[in-house]
């Protein structure tokens, strides 16, 4: 065979590729692919059964999601509800950072969806129980020095301390002895070591908390409690407490450590 | 002529027992530790990486979780992994020529294998390294394949410019140590036009190069870039202050379709210009390495593409590699009469079936060679190639701790009048193992 036969091959390749918004999929996940995108990439930690039990879920904490409950933390939606595809999604996406849920941003829209559509089937929950829309969000008022001081004061006044510390450092009184839903231990975060947080990166993933709860865990939600004025003032004060936010505390002293 | 026939046979059965003898390189279950995820998760077909595996390796071999510091990782883990292909191997080879006259022979054994030592990991956020000692066979040899580091985002917080430092392998269109089959090597990588082979005979795409690798991409890997500039693979060395200066290129754009019938397609292009020296200083009438001078080229340009049909996580890849090489005459030791030039490529399938467990690779190859300018005053076909590989792979355990499968495959190959009368030499490989990592 020459070359040139297999440039015209080629040229079929650029073709197809050119093609491509003509082959954009959006119909629902197929479940039957889903199992073997499952296979491929969650079995080893969400287990064969879906339980959360795969051979690698001993090793690491926090433990991966138990699907059999359709109890899931990071939504858009109402506290006690279930996900959207698309909070799933965002989740599958975007990974969860400082666990052990990867980013699978490579494998595509596609596989996200037929994965999900697999997930689905491991409670009866999703077959019970009607899909409820994500909260609205309004418009993020300014992140500025006088909503971070409003949101200081609601913090202390909402006892968040109780579980993430005096300085959000996930040292507070209860800080060890929470669980979760599965009776695992669970830690609260620590608002100022890590660039990211599980719930996301913007003082919207922070908001967003505040008002859905994280479902199967002892963080509630404050839908009832706080108006979205004060949940905006709470969120940007919790966003300043990230590396190279505002409000960041300064590290304590060597003798400081030592003493504690 | 004869002369000419007899090099490239003792060539190509040295080519042969190389290729039969080395271990099939990276598949690293270190990782599959220290993350948790199985083999399948980056391996398309174990090793064939898919566009989760290239990221990850792109990315230096980490998830940006915020684990991949090693003191992140469990005390006891190591970031060592082994892989070796215990297997049985049937050899013929048509047209030898014997003081009996003409035969083909047969031969057929357990291979005395050899192993890859694979050690890589992450030394800091953003730094990760690999070395691969290589050998271990019989013959007590131990040499190092790979040995590098590799900077993440050393100048600014962007996955555009990245850095490799060290002996790597260059960013081929289809990895020459990731490949599924066990037997043939890419014919295009590595070949050179009939001749006095000497230097001329020595540049491979597929041999590791010391050298620098600047790497780009964009998020998820779809598209990418690769420079290298690198020492030439086993030149005697030059009194330049880059030894023989080379350089290589590549450039790869992925676009992912997100249908069942066609998930994604691949173009890309590539090419390499490596440099060996055609003179040397010498002592008692010997070359002094390190003294060579009047650099000469080698080169390779190409194109590739690939297409994925059916779901990504369980497709059938198409890659089509298109390649010109050239030779200078001057490698040729003043033998030649011009510089060689020649066209090749590779149609490659690898089919993952949808089955229960995804254990299934099934995979196929065709490489072939055409040359277009013979050095030496030969037939223009002389050592055109035709080389067929089929196969099938059966995982038996894929787990976050190892994997095994057995492996089966034949591949045959004809080398155009290369035989010592002028007939065309075959040669054909069956095997069968299994192939272990842990």
């Amino acid at each position: 065979m020459r070359n040139s036969s297999f440039a015209l091959i080629l040229a079929a390749l650029l073709a197809t590729a050119a093609c491509v918004p003509a082959f954009a999929d959006e119909r629902p996940g197929d479940p039957r692919h889903g199992k073997l995108v499952y296979q491929r990439y969650c079995l080893s930690c969400h287990g064969d059964l879906g339980n959360g039990q795969g051979e690698f879920a001993q090793w690491i904490t926090p433990r991966p999601r138990d699907y059999r409950q359709g109890t899931f933390k990071w939504r858009s939606t109402p506290s006690g509800a279930l996900p959207t595809v698309d909070d799933l999604e965002k989740t599958i996406r975007d990974g969860v950072y400082g666990t052990y849920m990867p980013t699978w941003f490579a494998i595509g829209h596609r596989a996200r969806l037929d994965v999900i559509a697999y997930i689905q089937q491991f409670s009866d929950r999703w077959k019970t129980e009607k899909a409820e829309a994500g909260i609205e969000i309004p418009a993020e008022p300014p992140n500025d020095a006088a909503s971070i001081d409003k949101g200081k004061k609601l913090y202390v006044a909402l006892k968040c301390a109780q579980c993430h510390g005096d300085q959000g450092q996930a040292d507070g009184v209860s800080a060890h002895e929470l669980k979760d839903d599965w009776g695992n231990i669970i830690e609260p975060a620590d608002l100022t070591a890590t660039p990211s947080y599980k719930c996301g990166d913007t003082a919207r993933d922070i908001y967003r908390v505040f008002m859905t709860g994280l479902n199967g865990t002892p963080m509630p939600s404050f839908v009832s409690q706080i108006s979205k004025e004060d949940a905006w003032d709470l969120a940007h004060f919790i966003w300043s407490l990230r590396p190279g936010g505002a409000n960041h505390p300064q590290p304590p002293a060597v003798g400081a450590v030592a003493g504690h | 002529m004869k002369t000419v026939r007899e090099g490239l046979l003792s060539a190509a059965g040295l080519c042969i027992l190389v290729v039969l003898a080395s271990a099939p390189a990276h598949g690293f279950p270190a990782f599959a530790r220290r993350t948790g995820l199985r083999c399948t998760s980056c391996h398309e077909s174990w090793p064939v990486l898919n566009d989760f595996g290239r990221a990850f390796r792109d990315n230096g071999y980490q998830l940006r979780l915020g684990k991949d510091v090693p003191t992140e990782n469990p005390f006891a883990f190591w970031p060592v992994a082994i892989r070796i292909t215990p297997h049985y191997a049937y050899n013929t080879v048509t047209g030898q020529e014997t003081d009996q006259g003409k035969k083909t022979l047969t031969t057929g054994g357990i291979a005395d294998g050899a192993m890859d030592l694979l050690v890589g990991g992450n030394l800091n956020q953003n730094v990760s390294y690999l070395v691969v000692p290589t050998g271990f066979a019989s013959d007590g040899a131990v040499s190092l394949e790979s040995y590098w580091v590799y900077f993440t985002r050393p100048l600014a917080d962007s996955d555009w410019l990245n850095i490799r430092v060290g002996k790597h392998e260059v960013d081929l269109p289809v990895s020459a140590h990731r490949s599924i089959n066990l037997t043939n090597p890419y014919l295009i990588y590595g070949y050179h036009p009939a001749g006095d082979q000497d230097v001329a005979g020595v540049f491979s795409l597929g041999s590791n190069q010391r050298g620098v690798e600047v790497l780009g991409h964009d998020r998820g890997s779809f598209l990418r870039y690769s420079v290298s500039l690198f020492n030439a693979n086993d030149s005697p060395g030059s009194r330049n202050a880059w030894d023989s200066p080379s350089a290589y290129g590549h450039v790869q754009k992925y676009w992912r379709l997100d249908s069942y019938g066609v998930s994604e397609v691949e173009l890309g292009a590539f090419g390499a210009y490596a440099q060996y020296p055609t003179k040397t200083l010498t002592l008692n009438g010997q070359p002094l390495a390190g003294t060579g001078g009047d650099l000469r080229p080698s080169e390779r340009y190409g194109l590739e593409g690939s297409i994925l049909l059916g779901p990504a996580e369980t497709p059938l890849r198409l890659e089509l590699v298109l390649a010109s090489g050239k030779d200078d005459k001057d490698l040729y030791q003043g033998a030649a009469l011009r510089d060689g030039t020649w066209n090749g490529g590779f149609f490659e399938a690898i089919w993952v079936p949808p089955t229960d467990g995804l254990h299934w690779g099934i995979f196929g190859r065709y490489d072939y060679i055409r040359n277009s300018k013979q050095p030496l005053d030969v037939a223009k076909d002389t050592n055109d190639q035709d080389q067929f590989t089929i196969g099938v792979k059966y995982t038996l355990a894929f787990l976050n701790r190892d994997e095994y499968a057995l492996h089966f495959e034949y591949s045959t190959d004809r080398m155009k009048r290369m035989a010592f009368d002028g007939s065309d030499l075959r040669v054909g490989t069956l095997f069968g193992g299994v192939d272990f990592a842990f």
